[in-house]
């Protein structure tokens, strides 16, 4: 019965390798041979970065248990359930000697550059880490894609975990969706890269001040976004004044630009960046008129990048995202 | 399509414990919630094909509607139930198996019970006639039924796990995809297209075809074997 059934996986196998082309059949049959890239060749490039207006932050912000929770009614609920020992055990370790240098030297190896930077003025913690116990063992923290996807946090947690005990459960989505999941009462802490929306966190009674902290966004890393289009540049972004300038020379050239459309930092950004006459916003209803090139795609970050790369349009991302996509010749994972 | 498969089948020879663990979790999710949707819904479909009663009309078109619900809908309605601000918060349920189980018992429940109710109310009938004529008393009838009812019954178990092991609204909602724990192969797959690894994702997408089909082989041979 076994021998049947392996046979019949094997055959399976075959048979779609047969149906994908002679060219690869007889590759796959000898086995031995080195297996041809057949990964797209990444056209698309960094025409405009570290630009002032392109700063990427970072921030570490707090669940405050106290907050004013609400049920989907609008119904207060004040049991919510938040690991604020464990939250704030992350958050001092991130901010730490070891958490800081081990941030700031990630990606050098493997890509030759490194992906985050440490801010001059970023808050410091000398505190005491204390070990989990049963109760504060398992911290839950909501992040956007980027660090995620970059591999940062697979590089940093399991050294905190092994070293203290915690289990960190890591939620990754755009920064909207990640911050409305914190306010839903399902995140100890949350880490996000949208000033505006961590701004209105705070200002909605969400987060609060640590323990020897100063304030409740904790700013402590940061890179680039940049603005990355087909090599030949059609639009000239490349010799544009600055950021806003060649996002003007996108919009009066009309030359596809992809758009997370998702809510996320990123997104956010890029609102943030077009000619105000224009009105682009969150809404659909604002770019209705602008279909023709302005693509607003709602698909995460390295979708995006495959979309742009496809097409020819130009898209702005987080650097530490573009480069793991170059590096792996467009592809992340 | 090449590299894909040739990613897929270096995935399984180098057994990747990513890999491993989210095939584990995906079975565990899939098949216990089939094998609970089949325990709710083999009794619920044979009662409403075979007996009348009333109330019985409404039911049937309850269980079709909810045969419709999007699977992200059902996500939604967990999500937000099971959330930390969500009446059963308690419970702490959010973002773990256990969860994606249950709104997976909710999504494929109605499917199955809509498979029995129509093969069951096709031959209740017949078979009540045919029960009359040989004099058999209700046990018997009963039994007579179930006897009929083995080969729908393993069709219906087929559909609720292709249907669980497909399904990626609910579980992406109420898992939550975290990595470890509640990342399955669906969700797995749309976290590497979200990345742009369209090669990786069809690589998964390969292995969960693959074991489909070993799953339905070995079911559909013990269908064979039983319903003779």
């Amino acid at each position: 019965m076994k021998k049947f059934l392996s046979l019949l996986l094997a055959l399976v196998m075959i048979l779609a390798l047969c149906a994908c082309g002679k060219a690869e059949a007889p590759l796959a049959a000898t086995g031995g041979s080195a297996p041809k890239s057949d990964a797209l060749v990444v056209d698309t490039c960094i025409l405009k970065e570290a630009d002032d207006a392109m700063i990427n932050n970072y921030s570490l912000l707090a669940v405050n248990p106290e907050a004013p929770f609400a049920d989907a009614d609008g119904n207060a609920v004040d049991d919510v359930a938040i690991n604020a020992i464990g939250a704030a055990a992350l958050i001092n370790w991130l901010l730490s000697e070891e958490g800081q240098e081990l941030a700031a030297n990630y990606g050098f190896e493997q890509y030759g550059e490194y992906l985050f930077y440490l801010k001059d003025e970023r808050p410091v913690s000398t505190a005491e880490i204390p070990a989990a116990t049963e109760d504060t063992g398992k911290i839950r923290l909501s992040t956007t894609t980027s660090v995620n996807d970059s591999g940062l946090l697979g590089y940093l947690l399991p050294v905190f975990e092994e070293k203290y005990g915690y289990e960190v459960e890591v939620y990754s989505a755009g920064t909207g969706k990640s911050i409305a999941n914190a306010k839903m009462g399902n995140a100890d802490l949350i880490l996000v890269h949208s000033k505006k929306q961590e701004e209105a966190f705070i200002a909605d009674g969400f987060s609060y001040v640590l323990d020897g902290m100063e304030a409740e966004r904790l700013n402590w890393m940061y890179n680039y976004f940049v603005l990355c289009g087909p090599s030949d540049d059609p639009a000239g972004v490349k010799d544009a004044a600055d950021v806003p300038a060649a996002f003007e020379a996108i919009a009066d050239g009309k030359f596809p630009f992809i758009s997370r459309g998702d809510g996320s930092g990123t997104h956010t950004k890029e609102i943030s960046l077009w000619p105000e006459e224009l009105g682009i916003t969150a809404e659909a209803e604002s770019f209705k008129d602008y279909t023709d090139w302005y693509i607003s795609a709602n698909a995460g970050m390295g979708a995006c990048l495959v979309m742009a790369e496809q097409m020819h349009a130009y898209i702005l991302t987080d650097k530490a995202t573009f480069l793991t996509f170059v590096a792996s010749d467009g592809v992340i994972g | 399509m090449g590299s894909s498969i040739r990613k897929a089948i270096e995935l399984i020879l180098t057994g990747d414990k990513e890999l491993l663990n989210i095939l584990a979790t995906t079975a565990r999710v899939s098949l216990t919630s089939s094998l609970i949707a089949l325990l709710i819904g083999i009794p619920l479909g044979m009662l409403l094909g075979a007996r009348r009663f009333p109330g019985r009309n409404a039911l049937t078109v309850l269980n079709r509607t909810l045969m419709g619900m999007p699977p992200v809908v059902c996500g939604l309605l967990f999500y937000m139930l099971f959330s930390g601000v969500g009446p059963f918060r308690h419970l702490q349920l959010l973002f773990t198996v256990r969860l994606m189980i249950i709104a997976q018992v909710v999504l494929i429940t109605p499917l199955v019970t809509c498979s029995m109710e129509t093969f069951t109310a096709d031959i209740a009938l017949p078979l009540r006639e045919t029960a009359k004529g040989l004099g058999f008393g209700p046990w018997k009838r009963f039994g007579l039924l179930v006897n009929e009812c083995v080969y729908p019954i393993f069709s219906s178990y087929l559909l609720a796990f292709a249907r669980a092991i497909a399904e990626v609204g609910a579980v992406s909602m109420v898992g939550g995809a975290i990595a470890w724990k509640t990342n399955v192969m669906t969700t797995a797959i749309m976290q590497y297209t979200n990345r742009g690894n369209f090669t990786l994702g069809i690589a998964l997408g390969l292995i969960l075809l693959t074991l489909s089909l070993l799953v339905n082989i070995v079911l559909s041979l013990m269908q064979r074997r039983l319903s003779r």
